[in-house]
């Protein structure tokens, strides 16, 4: 226990003093890690940003039935009461527009009133709007669609919301190509670092048969390989957040134009500190990994 | 007994025997010469006692432990109590000769004011205290003997174990470096030298173990200036 603070101050020291000596090799893979961590990271960046826009505007898919203009109202109840019995738990609200409502409010408005002054009668038809609740809104709008399409006097129905679902959708599937992108982008640091430390054990081969001499634990062999893949990758993970920085700035600028012109806010934020805390522990967690396997398979002389 | 061979066979493959039924004792304080034609065994034998190697056969007692059966992570531990000196010095070209030094004591998590006092020790005991911030390569092939022995003894061994530390050295640094053991032997530590220079067997007379087609033979204590000639197995 006594040594133990002496013995990672010296292999810290050894870790940086091979970084140093082989600077630009070390350079060159912080750049690629940097490279490869900074993907699925931006991809985070974004998939956070939209998440919450998609959740606004999906805060009350609703789904509207207009009836047949011959239906009498009779009918447009029966539909209204049976969606409420039969589907009550998916449904927050349900309301009946009838074809009277619907004329007296476009009337209302001045920009219409004057051409449906010039009309014979009440071209509208009556028009249920229900609004849904609950998760998985798509598969459950579909379902609805097909059922409801089918009720007596029913003439169309329509998903109001439907753009933002298929949003939902998009989301759902670039939230699943991250996930692929981020092992992939695993596999590559492991395999960089596992390289890095395979290269780095050969060419300290004699310290190594020294130190084994001398009377060094194996922990203590391997320590400063272990130091040196968690260095890299941690170099790397705050370099990569310095780069997604940068770009989240340049991007944010564009977006505000974009955004703005569709009368909207939007903005790509970076994550919060505990995240950026777990990113770059992990990158080190995964650099001392690797450098672990390597070092146990390539030190055994 | 400090160091004990009980029926050790070594062997690295392909039915070889490096080693054949080697039964010795050394005993503690003993200076013990390791003899024999290239390729005999000797540095097979060194490597055994230092608890470098395994034996494939038989048993090996280092300061009472059997080192066949001493589990892997208390093996360091032995070879910490065992100075070593291989015959290639495997010195660090990165760091000076005082560095090279310190490791052993890095190693050994010895506190860093202790480490100084014992490395400046080390260095002043094999006359290398004047060039301790040279880097090997700037040192001569004696002085990179010197520099592997201070590295050797700083962790203060009870066991000294040396694999032709005069080869490649003229006569006068062999001798130097002899003297250099036998002082260490005089202080009461066990040294094992291997060497095939019967004139320094003959000079430093002590026991000698012969080594001939891994066959180790018990040659008994030798008077200085005696003749270095075959033994009894």
């Amino acid at each position: 226990m006594k040594s133990w603070l002496p013995h990672h101050h010296y292999a810290l020291g050894v870790t940086f003093r091979r970084l140093w000596a082989q600077k630009f090799s070390s350079l060159a893979n912080i750049v690629v890690i940097t490279l490869a961590l900074a993907l699925p990271l931006l991809g985070g960046v974004v998939l956070q940003s939209m998440q919450p826009v998609a959740r606004s505007l999906a805060a009350d898919p609703q789904i509207s039935i207009f009836m047949s203009t011959e239906a009498p109202e009779a009918d447009t109840q029966a539909v209204a009461q049976r969606i409420q019995r039969d589907h009550g738990q998916d449904i927050i609200g349900i309301k009946v527009v009838t074809k009277a409502q619907a004329l007296n409010e476009l009337k209302a408005n001045p920009a219409y009133g004057q051409a449906l002054a010039v009309l014979p009668g009440n071209p509208l038809p009556d028009t249920i709007v229900v609004t849904l609740k609950g998760d998985d809104l798509v598969r459950k709008s579909a379902y609805f669609v097909k059922t409801w399409q089918n009720f007596n006097g029913v003439e169309l129905v329509q998903v109001d919301s439907e753009w933002v679902q298929r949003l939902e959708a998009i989301l759902r599937f670039l939230k699943t190509t991250l996930v692929f992108i981020s092992l992939v982008v695993v596999v590559a640091v492991l395999s960089a670092v596992f390289n890095t430390v395979r290269m780095q054990a050969l060419s300290q081969r004699e310290e190594i048969t020294v130190a084994r001499l001398v009377g060094a634990t194996e922990s203590f062999v391997r320590r400063p390989f272990l130091y040196l893949g968690a260095v890299t990758c941690g170099i790397s993970a705050l370099a990569a957040l310095g780069v997604v920085t940068w770009l989240t700035g340049l991007l944010n600028r564009e977006l505000a134009v974009l955004a703005s012109s569709y009368g909207a806010e939007f903005a790509l934020r970076l994550p919060s500190w505990p995240w950026i805390f777990v990113f770059i522990v992990g990158a080190a967690g995964l650099g001392a990994l690797a450098a672990r396997w390597s070092v146990t398979r390539n030190t055994r002389y | 007994m400090m160091i004990a061979f009980q029926h050790v066979y070594k062997s690295y493959g392909r039915g070889i025997n490096n080693l054949v039924d080697a039964t010795f004792q050394i005993k503690p304080g003993e200076f013990v010469f390791v003899s024999g034609p290239s390729g005999a065994g000797k540095s097979t034998l060194l490597k055994l006692m230092a608890g470098l190697d395994l034996p494939t056969r038989g048993t090996i007692l280092v300061n009472g432990q059997n080192v066949g059966e001493l589990p892997a992570r208390s093996v360091p531990y032995l070879r910490r109590a065992i100075g070593t000196i291989l015959q290639e010095v495997y010195l660090l070209d990165d760091r000076s000769a005082f560095d090279n030094v310190m490791l052993p004591m890095v190693v050994a998590g010895r506190s860093r004011n202790e480490s100084l006092v014992r490395v400046k020790a080390a260095l002043n005991r094999v006359g290398l205290a004047e060039k301790s911030h040279l880097h090997p390569k700037e040192l001569s092939g004696g002085d990179q003997q010197r520099l592997a022995i201070a590295r050797a003894i700083v962790n203060r061994p009870s066991i000294l174990i040396a694999d032709e530390p005069t080869a490649n050295l003229d006569r006068q640094s062999a001798l130097r470096i002899a003297d250099i053991f036998r002082d260490f032997n005089r202080a009461g530590v066990t040294t094992i030298l291997a060497t095939h220079d019967e004139s320094l067997i003959r000079d430093y007379a002590s026991r000698i173990l012969f080594v001939d087609q891994g066959v180790v033979i018990d040659g008994g204590r030798r008077m200085p200036g005696s003749v270095v000639m075959g033994g009894q197995r």
